[in-house]
């Protein structure tokens, strides 16, 4: 009756931005992304990716609501950098990574499908 | 512009080895990365890997006991093959049609016609009844029946045709059903995958000098101790070994012994927090292969449609002097 449309969970509506960025008001080089329509899938791959940098002092992410379909990540950096610079540089690594592993798991198809040859 | 120098890279280089590989069946290790990124590339091969699945279903006659809802239900739950499905278009998104069934580019259409004619036996309708107009797409039961005529190597059971129903004499169904792309997390049905699990990889240490302490019975009750055979004992040293690692569930109940037996810190086990065990099955509309492959391509494009937008960057005052300048 009033349940909330399934593809509500991924479509992002129209006019409405797939990321927007918050500054903190009280604390420098802190602010919040808020991502509409991702979950655990993306918050937690960038939350501990913003770990490893060592410019990042803080890095969490929340679902605020399992039927508000947004997550929040929120960074605060040291003065070198900024969130939003920290905020790209975790997803360009970990783009990266994942060209990297997808690359890896031809390579080793490729030596799986040769194993039985050389053993027998 | 400091920006767009960015600064080093923190990424890493996960390496991947297969130790067994069919077509709906994947196991392999994947190490040097962490929990986070083992557990969205499980996540996304659930729930966000497309494959094509009936969902509009157009009945003309159903004379059966099985109500409407009831078989356009079950026609849904059919695995279809979907080595097409990334190429694809979402109905949702697709502007040579409005999702009807009447364009190439985002969906199949199928038909179905069956009656019981007048013997006395019951027909039995399954998937192998479902006709398809693109041969790309078809119930997955069909396609392996066609590979088995071919020679192929895979032994088939005729029993597994899906979504059997039955119909008694007179009876009749027909009718017309189309299929879309769709995601898991849309309806479990589009789920590619039957089970997509990872584990750490326990690392066990046995501490040798102290196991000598102990008589053969309390290394047998030790061995014992474990729900799972993860230990054994060597028949010709009457060594405690370790059988098979990856047969621990994590019980701690070999530790728990060892404490009982006053020999603290005979056995040590730790998670290897950057080795992963995974396995992967599927329903068959893709092969576990692809369903990794298609993963990895999901996430990718996942995280490039959250990247910053030039326009939603905060560029602070930099940004507003490069905008006023």
């Amino acid at each position: 009756m009033n349940a909330p449309d399934r593809y509500e969970r991924f479509v992002v509506p129209e006019g409405t931005k797939k990321v927007s960025y918050e500054r903190d008001t009280k604390i420098v080089n802190a602010g919040s992304f808020t991502i509409e329509r991702e979950d655990h899938t993306i918050g937690n791959i960038l939350r501990m990716q913003l770990h490893r940098d060592p410019n990042v002092l803080f890095a969490g992410y929340k679902l605020p609501h399992p039927l508000q379909y947004k997550i929040l990540v929120r960074v605060h950096t040291a003065n070198q950098s900024t969130p939003t610079q920290a905020y790209t540089q975790a997803i360009n690594d970990l783009d990266k990574e994942l060209e990297n592993l997808k690359q890896a798991f031809e390579d080793e198809k490729i030596r799986y499908e040769e194993r039985p040859k050389q053993g027998y | 512009m400091e920006r767009a120098a960015g600064g080093v890279s923190y990424q890493r280089f996960p390496r991947v080895r297969i130790r067994e590989l069919k077509d709906d069946y994947a196991k392999f290790e994947l190490r040097d990365t962490d929990a986070s990124m083992a557990n969205a590339l499980r996540r996304v091969m659930i729930a966000e890997v497309p494959t094509v699945a009936i969902d509009l279903v157009e009945i003309e006659v159903n004379s059966s006991v099985l109500n409407d809802e009831f078989i356009a239900h079950r026609l849904g739950l059919i695995p279809l093959t979907s080595a097409a499905a990334m190429a694809m278009r979402f109905s949702r998104d697709c502007d040579a049609c409005d999702g009807d069934g009447s364009c190439e580019y985002c969906s199949v259409e199928f038909h179905l016609a069956a009656r019981a004619t007048d013997s006395d036996q019951t027909l039995e309708v399954t998937s192998n009844d479902l006709r398809s107009t693109d041969p790309k797409v078809c119930p997955v039961d069909q396609a392996r029946a066609y590979q088995h005529a071919l020679g192929g190597t895979e032994p088939f059971d005729t029993a597994a045709a899906a979504d059997q129903r039955q119909l008694r004499r007179g009876q009749e169904l027909r009718l017309r059903a189309i299929a879309r792309k769709g995601i898991g997390k849309d309806h479990a049905k589009w789920s590619p995958a039957a089970t997509v699990t990872f584990m750490y990889e326990p690392e066990i240490r046995i501490n040798e000098e102290l196991m000598e302490t102990l008589t053969l019975e309390e290394k047998r009750n030790l061995v014992e101790s474990s729900p799972t055979k993860v230990f054994n004992i060597d028949p010709n040293t009457q060594q405690v070994v370790v059988e098979d690692a990856e047969a621990y569930t994590y019980d701690d109940e070999v530790i728990k012994k060892a404490d009982a037996m006053g020999k603290p810190g005979l056995i040590e086990i730790n998670a290897k927090e950057d080795s992963f065990i995974f396995t992967v099955e599927t329903t068959g509309a893709i092969t576990a292969y692809e369903l990794i492959m298609n993963a990895i391509t999901v996430l990718r494009q996942k995280l490039d449609a959250v990247r910053l937008q030039d326009d939603d960057a905060d560029l602070g005052e930099l940004g507003a002097h490069l905008v006023g300048g």
